[in-house]
């Protein structure tokens, strides 16, 4: 009955007038970033972070609204999918492969309802489970010493990545990048200036805001640039949202079924919403066999993976809240956030800070009923936005970036450092090297060496107590599990693109 | 190919990872013999360049099984593309370094009508859009936001 007292204290934090306000701001934002083609969630929320700075909000109001536009893109996310068969990022690849037949269709209007609706159910389910199960996660995180969280961090390294992309070795040559540019900056403990090279401006290390934007955003531009000629885009038939309510009716179990297997995705470290919409969609169409029609507008084929994506986002916050230890490349943003204001998430959060982490609870359930409110009636609006051209949308971005990387410390050095992470996100999303890892890198190694030396520290130099606890030993086993699971993950996505041809 | 969809274009990377490899061992290789110049005067089991050591052991053995292994690449960037980003990135480096001495408004014009144009419009959309988008972004993080904007050199705006 603890979790309901504080779920209602939650409530008193969330309805008030700034909270709604701004989650509603991010609601809305959200939607319109996950709908523009190439500006997936992580991208959205990266370049909305050195913005929120400059409120100077609360960091539970900042994180209201970061986290409003998370749930917002993954919403987004499938309006251009559906419409344009370009999904905005991974997670919503799996809703192209019956939402754009349907929309060829002309049931487009239904496709968009009936996903928005699936969204909501994910969601909703998601955030429940949030609220039942990282207060369980907390009590168990709380006997954690610093070893625990030594191995917690390796889990960390040895699954993000890996699980979604295809190449396991280019995710951990990415980890291992970003906490070697982690270190750069003066040595916490010991005051040594590292591969700093003489220069003062990196002596507080790499702002990782900076990098992050420019992984991103500014690496999103450059891929655009090399191809301008980008055809006009078909004007679909939209039809009415209603009928998708309906259809949704009908899709009742396939949404259930596909928003537990997307929370349980979503909730391994490392997993995040690919494999939730990866999941939900082959097993239901294991599940359905021959009664399904997957992969030529069937509506459950819509519902599966928007179902699951959403569950997944939902439930990748509970790593990421309780442990520290986050999900996905965009939770990993959000907890970049939470650092910059010398918030560390983890089980002490819950004890000390109970009215932010309940009120951000509260705030997503607000947030997710009006997602659902603005999705139905509203999504005609949402989808004209695709129609505007990228030559226009593209510098906007750019611009905003820059007044934000700028507003940050008034430096053209952030700017310069900040397109050179531009050029770097650009030759390693060639390489097909993960960007996430780096930025996952450059966030947590500073707390994996503290954590590293803190344990050494205490047994004297004696290297075997990062192994010495049954929780570790569980740990790493769980690590090497989820490995095993990627490359099985790995082979299947290969299996499926050879399949497809 | 009427619709170029680079999204799934992808390409043998024997090339493009070894070169990487290479560049990243170079990385690790560096970093392990670099992080023994960062000493202190105090012993402590765990110094500030053992951590550096234990993440390049690593990187370089991954950078290693990239040369050996090379997978696949998304496809390169052909000879206008790489033009028209390295003129961006020109751009982008100028606009940086005169931001502050010209201040937001005359700098952001001038880099949003080239930057417009660079995406693919004409001159005459560029330039309406250009002003627009000057102005809109102007009025939004001065006056909405609230963000501070460096000035004109000689006007309070």
């Amino acid at each position: 009955m603890d979790i309901l007292a504080y779920l209602a204290q939650g409530f008193v934090v969330a309805t008030e007038p700034q909270h709604l306000m701004l989650a509603l701001i991010g609601c809305a934002l959200g939607t319109l970033i996950g709908a523009l083609p190439g500006l997936g969630p992580v991208n959205g929320v990266a370049l909305m972070i050195p913005l929120t700075f400059n409120f100077s909000l609360s960091p539970t109001a900042a994180l209201i609204l970061l986290v409003s536009i998370y749930y917002g893109c993954m919403y987004g996310g499938r309006i251009s999918s559906i419409l344009l068969n370009i999904p905005g990022d991974e997670p919503a690849m799996m809703t192209t492969l019956d939402g754009y037949p349907m929309a060829l269709k002309g049931r487009g209007g239904e496709a968009l309802g009936l996903s928005g609706v699936a969204s909501f159910v994910g969601a909703t389910v998601a955030t429940i489970g949030l609220t039942l199960f990282a207060p369980l996660l907390v009590g168990f995180a709380i006997r954690f010493g610093p070893a625990e969280y030594f191995a917690l961090f390796m889990l960390a390294f040895a699954t993000i990545g890996g699980v979604t992309s295809g190449s396991l070795s280019k995710s951990f040559v990415a980890a291992c990048l970003g906490l070697l540019l982690g270190t750069v900056g003066i040595d916490a403990v010991s005051s040594v200036p590292r591969f700093t090279f003489g220069w003062f401006e990196i002596y507080d290390g790499i702002d990782f805001i900076v990098a992050l934007v420019g992984l991103f955003a500014i690496s999103e531009c450059l891929v655009f640039l090399e191809d301008i000629r980008h055809s006009n885009k078909p004007t679909m038939k939209l039809g009415s949202a209603i009928p998708g309510m309906r259809t949704a009716w009908r899709c009742v179990p396939t949404i259930t079924r596909s928003s537990f297997v997307g929370f349980i995705a979503g909730v391994l470290p490392g997993a995040g919403a690919a494999l939730g919409s990866f999941l939900s969609y082959t097993l239901e169409k294991r599940w359905l066999g021959r009664r399904g029609d997957f992969g030529n507008g069937d509506p459950r084929g819509v519902a599966a993976p928007e179902a699951g994506n959403n569950a997944a986002a939902g439930g990748a916050l509970i790593p990421m809240l309780s442990l520290g230890i986050p999900g996905s490349g965009t939770t990993a943003i959000l907890l970049a956030l939470l650092l910059s204001m010398n918030i560390t998430p983890g089980p002490l959060l819950f004890q000390q800070q109970p009215e932010m982490v309940w009120g951000l609870v509260a705030a997503l359930f607000i947030g997710n009923l009006m997602l659902l409110v603005l999705n139905i009636p509203l999504v005609g609006l949402f989808a004209r936005v695709l129609r505007a051209p990228g030559w226009f949308l593209m510098p906007m971005v750019v611009m905003v970036a820059f007044v934000g990387v700028y507003s940050l410390s008034n430096s053209a050095f952030d700017l310069y450092m900040m397109l050179g992470f531009g050029v770097l996100g650009y030759v390693l999303r060639k390489l097909e090297i993960p960007t996430v890892p780096v930025v996952l890198g450059l966030l947590l190694g500073g707390q994996m060496e503290y954590n590293l030396r803190r344990a050494m520290a205490i047994s004297g130099g004696d290297w075997d107590i990062l192994w010495n606890s049954g929780i570790s030993v569980g740990i790493y086993a769980f690590a090497i599990t989820l490995i095993s699971a990627g490359l099985v993950y790995g082979w299947l996505v290969r299996q499926r693109r050879i399949n497809a041809g | 190919m009427s619709e170029p969809d680079f999204f799934t274009v992808r390409v043998s990377g024997v090339i493009g990872d070894r070169i990487a490899g290479a560049v990243l061992l170079a990385l690790a290789v560096f970093a392990w013999w670099y992080s023994y110049t960062f000493t202190t005067g105090f012993m402590q089991p765990v110094g500030p360049g053992e951590f550096p050591r234990l993440v390049s052991v690593p990187l370089g053995a991954f950078s290693l099984y990239l040369i050996l292994r090379p997978g696949l690449n998304q496809r390169w960037p052909h000879r206008a593309a790489l033009l028209r980003q390295a003129g961006a990135l020109l751009l982008l480096g100028v606009y940086a370094a005169f931001l502050e001495p010209w201040g937001f408004l005359p700098a952001s014009l001038i880099a949003l009508i080239l930057l417009i144009r660079l995406f693919g419009a004409d001159w005459k959309p560029s330039l309406v859009c250009g002003v627009i988008l000057t102005l809109g972004l102007y009025l939004l993080f001065e006056f909405a936001l609230g963000m501070p904007l460096p000035d004109m050199p000689g006007l309070n705006w």
